[in-house]
């Protein structure tokens, strides 16, 4: 059972209504792995969370977590889940909702500890309704960690956070991670899960459109970016230079994605009619809307 | 663990405002105000402080009952019982120790009643009769607490909130517990001593008349105990099924 991965969706399909919330999802997180689950809204990534936790049955294919079904890694306390719809519990100081979730799990964290984590020391016998929303935020990231999981699910966790209480919550994230854990966490931010996950998964309209490193995402999606005004000149034909995959014209400016930069520029030298050019690096944002763009161009083909 | 969630729920719906309006202090204010003003109008005063004593207690500990539903529907939307959902905590420990929860929250609207009757309005019984009266009320709210949990598992909070509210008010009145039924048309006495209301505080009135309960009135509530706990039992499933 050691081998067995933290998370494992083998061809998942969950159908809401007439809609594809996810359409043959495989998911593979190994041990103390970081992951994130990347998307636009709609993606299908809360839909994922959902079926990854129990909380909803797939219409096929199969959820595995540790190598059995959600269910019962969730009552052996493997898991722990900060919910996107989740607002702070009325009624309950910091203290008393951290504490009952923790004696709730097999080999909890010591409260002081999480909530030390969860960077709310201080604010233990307030009450949870009575926070501000950046600090209820992060009370849900300790009822998350209060149990001491093993993989730790986090859906959108930064979204009420203010710049400031973001770099400590992933510095937080990251510590516990460092533990061994692993952790899932989806968000809609480009540079959190380029700068915070191991490896990132990008959803769209339900389906993975890519899995890798954020490196690996820009390179799959054209490496380098070639940018030049075009003056009077003619856009037709740019994307036949040799490396070019993309072109795209903005105020009088092309941007050629590219696999070999070098070829292009020689090519554009020779035509001869560029100015200002610049070579630079995609970013994961070029190579995030090129995924999930020629996933829109694909689709409506096949519609 | 059962016992942890009973607590925190308990200490949660303690300081629940609707609780404490509805489940404590209204039904003593009432009870105090109908047995102290316009008493020249009631010829047996000392035997109306005992009646209304025993309807204020039913209807504080139905308040109290119905409302644990209405903390289940705001947890439900809160997003708390998802959470409880991925803790090892067993669902159905979930909503036995919300029922248990439930039923002990009842217990500090019935004695607050009682306590007003004794110390302020000077009913004196003997000395059985009064844990008797506050064990038999304690589980004849049952049926209510159950009608509640069904709302909550079902409804959004807000409706909840209306329904329950619009139930106790109804129940309280057709059941007599503000004003005797002995004050309805003959009619609507027969319908109301149907009522699981009336024949909640029957319970209690058999008892401060030194007798137990009728037979009708344990065949009533167990009928109603029947209804509400299957009600109960398929909104908890209905609800676990829709997961989002």
């Amino acid at each position: 059972m050691t081998g067995s991965p933290a998370v494992c969706f083998e061809k998942v399909h969950k159908l809401f209504g007439r809609v594809r919330a996810v359409a043959g999802v495989d998911l593979t997180v190994a041990r103390g792995e970081t992951v994130a689950l990347l998307g636009r809204n709609g993606a299908g990534k809360s839909t994922t969370v959902g079926l990854l936790l129990g909380l909803d049955e797939p219409d096929a294919g199969t959820v595995r977590l540790f190598g059995g079904p959600p269910s019962r890694a969730v009552a052996a306390g493997r898991v722990g889940a900060m919910l996107q719809d989740g607002r702070a519990v009325r009624r309950v100081t910091v203290r008393e909702l951290v504490s009952f979730v923790a004696a709730a799990f097999p080999r909890p964290l010591p409260v002081a500890e999480t909530i030390g984590l969860a960077g709310l020391t201080g604010l233990e016998d307030r009450r949870v309704d009575r926070l501000s929303g950046g600090q209820a935020q992060r009370v849900r990231f300790a009822v998350a960690l209060a149990g001491g999981p093993e993989l730790v699910v986090l859906d959108e966790p930064t979204a009420a956070l203010d710049v400031e209480a973001r770099r400590a919550f992933w510095a937080s994230m990251r510590a516990y991670a460092g533990r061994g854990n692993t952790v899932l966490f989806s968000t809609h931010h480009l540079e959190e899960a380029d700068a915070y996950a191991d490896r990132i998964v990008v959803l769209d309209r339900g389906e993975v459109v890519a899995d890798g490193t954020g490196e690996r995402l820009r390179e799959a999606a054209g490496g380098r970016l070639v940018s030049f005004d075009l003056a009077d000149g003619d856009a037709a034909g740019l994307r036949l230079l040799p490396g070019v995959r993309d072109v795209e014209v903005r105020a009088g400016r092309a941007r050629l994605r590219t696999d070999d930069a070098d070829a292009t520029v020689v090519a554009l030298a020779g035509l001869g009619s560029v100015r200002d050019i610049e070579v630079t690096r995609a970013t994961l944002e070029d190579a995030f809307l090129a995924l999930t763009r020629r996933h829109d161009e694909h689709v409506e083909v096949a519609s | 663990m059962i016992g942890r969630y009973v607590r925190l729920e308990v200490r949660r719906a303690l300081r629940d405002p609707g609780f404490i309006v509805f489940g404590a202090g209204m039904p003593v204010v009432m009870y105090l105000l109908f047995t102290n003003i316009g008493q020249g109008a009631n010829p047996d005063g000392a035997a109306w402080k005992v009646t209304s004593m025993v309807g204020m207690a039913a209807y504080g500990a139905l308040g109290a009952a119905v409302g644990t539903g209405t903390g289940i529907a705001e947890d439900k939307q809160l997003g708390w019982l998802h959470q409880l959902r991925i803790t090892p905590i067993r669902p159905r420990d979930v909503v036995l120790g919300r029922g248990l929860a439930g039923s002990v929250t009842v217990l500090p609207s019935l004695l607050l009643v009682l306590a007003a009757g004794a110390l302020v309005n000077g009913v004196r019984l003997d000395a059985w009769q009064w844990p008797a009266l506050v064990g038999l009320m304690w589980l004849g709210a049952l049926p209510f607490t159950l009608f509640g949990i069904g709302n909550g598992y079902r409804l959004s909070a807000q409706t909840t909130g209306v329904l329950n509210i619009g139930c106790l008010v109804g129940l309280a009145v057709i059941g007599g517990l503000w004003f005797p039924v002995e004050l309805f048309p003959h009619w609507l006495r027969v319908i109301a001593e149907f009522t699981p209301a009336n024949r909640f505080a029957a319970l209690g009135w058999s008892t401060t008349a030194g007798g137990a309960p009728t037979v009708a009135t344990v065949a009533v509530l167990l009928g109603w105990l029947a209804v509400s706990g299957s009600y109960a039992v398929v909104s908890y499933r209905r609800a676990a099924r829709t997961a989002t």
